[in-house]
């Protein structure tokens, strides 16, 4: 149970919650034994088809009834059915699972039925050879981008909800390009910089962006940096910020490079002079200076360096003693650096 | 109401609330949660063992329970009778048997072909014939082939393989390759590696460090960057960082004090203070104290999530640390 508040009843009013569950409790097993009956006599019937509407529209999480519901489908239903009558069916099912996630975001069970039934549309409504043998995928397929960013706009965090948006981007037929991606992310980060999800989904965009040579990467770099480091100036307390800016600062070709880091830890000093106590700062001030230390030892000054990685571990300690073991284990590493 | 006496762990209410838990038939939440019965039935009995009660739910027939949900057909285990077997039950269902020494119970053979039927051409594992695929099912499968000793039929390169490209740069795992790291992804892919002698496939300063960063200021520990705390992550982070021998990268006095807070004063932990509890965060919060050397309690395996010692006379033991048990 995450998030259901506690409230303490009386004894009477727990008795009187129960009488009334008593004939909801009576209806739900005497459904629950009907489907689970059907289900052992391979009943793939219409009649089958709606009890487990019935039952799975008051318990989504039925993983069972889920996976009988694809039989009946399968061995039932679609043998007899024209793609027209498949389709049909595949759009009451999308219907089912929809109004299911709008009150269950988080069940596994209802996010892999969807997919199942994308993957199961037919050909149709044309053929091959008017070219549109696919016009159903691509409309549910295309659907269904807007189903996930409708969820994702109820929760910018839902995992499951930017897992299955991973799937439906690689599944559609037409392909979205990936500079609308790159798009979507930054739409949903400057709505909420915490957001990391979006951070996360832009770290993989950029590096396909990059790779594939859709997008300049040093400029695109440049672009990257500029929105970051108005985030942290925004909210130093955002981790989220400062983990996608480790990101930046190590990836491709100039990842972890002298000048990169030498730029970036004068920002950041910069904004530690206006921020004294950020742990933010002080702590990828210590990483950066260390990747100094370490990849660049020959062309930096070590021995201030280190120095200065002991001072900031020393207020580190102060600003957030609970970690303080891991500070105390970073100052051992550059003693021996 | 009283206010909870939050300093110590409320042992006895505790096992009450987990005996309990079968004899809510005639609440409708007990049947709208069947399809977590076998799941529930191992967090239980795990939870029991932890607090030194092993006997407080009966050895029989839990045993008796978990047969009556083995599938003939596919050789899995469903979550309860006549629901279809799942590789979810199937891991709760070994690691009960394995906890109450009834493993001669079990069809190995059928129980291994089963498991290894779900793994897909990429390496990751599908949680049934469904396909569902997640680096849990991975970590699911890892466990219970290492709790029946088939560990050797597992094609382990591939399994490596996949979970090694849901890595990402902050050093956390994700549940498919490209998905955002997530603290229960952390633990399964760190116990498979473990399990698996794999931890090289791990960047350990950066995993600590994000792991460690999972502590907020109460005290307790969110699953991502910028999310709530909950006590079930006490348990999935805490069993990472002890994997990686990192636990004292946290202020565990705090954390003691956030799953203490979560208690109900009628028993059972809830996700956070104030919340309805259940056994699932009773199990997760009452393991992570094990972690944490609270006092009173039997040492926890935090990769196979189960006792300690009886993982260790299988042989299975690998070097994790915990944090020094204390005494009162």
């Amino acid at each position: 149970m995450h998030g259901v508040k506690r409230a303490r009843q009386t004894p009477e009013a727990l008795e009187a919650r129960r009488l009334k569950e008593k004939s909801k409790l009576r209806d739900y097993l005497a459904l629950t034994d009907n489907v689970l009956a059907r289900k052992k006599r391979n009943d793939w019937s219409s009649e089958a088809l709606h009890a487990t509407t019935q039952l799975l529209q008051v318990n989504p999480e039925f993983y069972t009834i889920w996976n009988y519901r694809r039989h009946i489908l399968v061995k039932g239903m679609f043998p007899d059915s024209t793609p027209e009558k498949i389709k049909n069916l595949l759009d009451d099912d999308l219907a089912l699972t929809m109004a299911a996630l709008k009150i269950h975001p988080k069940v596994y069970w209802i996010w892999t039925h969807r997919e199942w039934c994308l993957k199961n549309v037919p050909n149709g409504p044309g053929t091959e050879d008017d070219g549109d043998a696919r016009g159903w995928e691509k409309e549910l397929w295309n659907q269904e981008l807007f189903v996930v960013e409708k969820l994702l706009d109820a929760d910018p965090r839902n995992f499951h909800a930017w897992s299955y948006r991973r799937l439906v981007l690689a599944s559609m037929p037409i392909p979205k390009p990936e500079l609308s991606e790159l798009a979507y992310t930054t739409k949903k980060i400057e709505s909420n910089f915490s957001n990391f999800s979006a951070w996360h989904q832009r770290s993989k965009v950029l590096t396909s962006l990059w790779s594939k040579g859709q997008l300049d990467e040093t400029q695109s770099k440049e672009e990257e940096f500029e929105l970051v480091h108005n985030a942290m100036y925004t909210d130093p307390n955002d981790q989220s910020v400062w983990i996608y800016h480790r990101w930046l600062v190590g990836t491709g070709d100039s990842g972890d490079s002298r000048d990169v880091l030498e730029r970036e830890i004068a920002v950041i000093h910069g904004l530690l002079e206006e921020e004294t106590d950020s742990k933010w700062c002080m702590e990828s001030l210590v990483h950066y200076k260390r990747l100094l230390l370490r990849k660049h030892a020959s062309f930096v000054d070590k021995s201030l360096l280190t120095q200065e990685c002991i001072h900031l571990l020393e207020q580190l300690r102060k600003v957030d003693p609970g970690r303080g073991a891991r500070y105390d284990e970073i100052e051992l590493d550059l003693a021996q650096m | 109401m009283s206010q909870v006496m939050n300093d110590t762990l409320l042992i006895p209410l505790h096992i009450s609330y987990i005996q309990n838990l079968g004899k809510n038939k005639n609440d409708l939440m007990y049947h709208l949660t069947a399809h977590l019965r076998m799941n529930a039935i191992y967090w239980g009995l795990t939870a029991i063992c932890i607090m030194g009660h092993r006997e407080a739910l009966n050895r029989d027939e839990m045993v008796e329970y978990v047969m009556s949900c083995w599938d003939e057909e596919t050789g899995g285990f469903g979550a309860h009778p006549d629901h279809d077997a799942h590789i979810l039950s199937t891991l709760s269902a070994i690691q009960i048997l394995v906890t109450q020494d009834a493993i001669d119970r079990l069809n190995i053979d059928r129980v291994a072909k089963f498991i290894l039927s779900l793994q897909q051409p990429s390496g990751v594992f599908a949680g049934d014939s469904f396909g569902e695929i997640d680096t849990r099912f991975s970590y699911i499968a890892v466990n219970a082939l290492s709790l029946i000793g088939r560990l050797g039929d597992l094609d382990v390169e591939k399994t490596v393989n996949y979970i090694a490209q849901c890595r990402n740069f902050d050093g956390g795992f994700g549940c498919r390759i490209g998905a955002e790291s997530h603290a229960g992804q952390v633990f399964v892919c760190c116990a498979a590696l473990t399990i698996l002698d794999r931890l090289d496939v791990i960047d350990i300063p950066a995993l600590s460090w994000w792991l460690a960063e999972r502590q907020l200021p109460n005290g307790g520990l969110n699953g991502r960057p910028e999310k709530l705390e909950d006590v079930c992550y006490s348990f999935w982070v805490l069993s990472s960082l002890s994997m990686l021998s990192k636990l004292h990268y946290i202020d565990s006095g705090k954390l003691i004090s956030f799953i203490l807070s979560a208690q109900d004063t009628e028993g059972g932990i809830a996700d956070r203070p104030g919340d309805i509890p259940d056994v699932f965060h009773t199990h997760f919060g009452v393991a992570g104290l094990s972690l944490l050397g609270y006092p009173g309690l039997v040492d926890i395996d935090p990769v196979y999530c189960m006792p300690a010692a009886l993982i260790e006379k299988m042989g299975l033991r690998k070097g994790w640390q915990a944090l020094e048990r204390r005494t009162g």
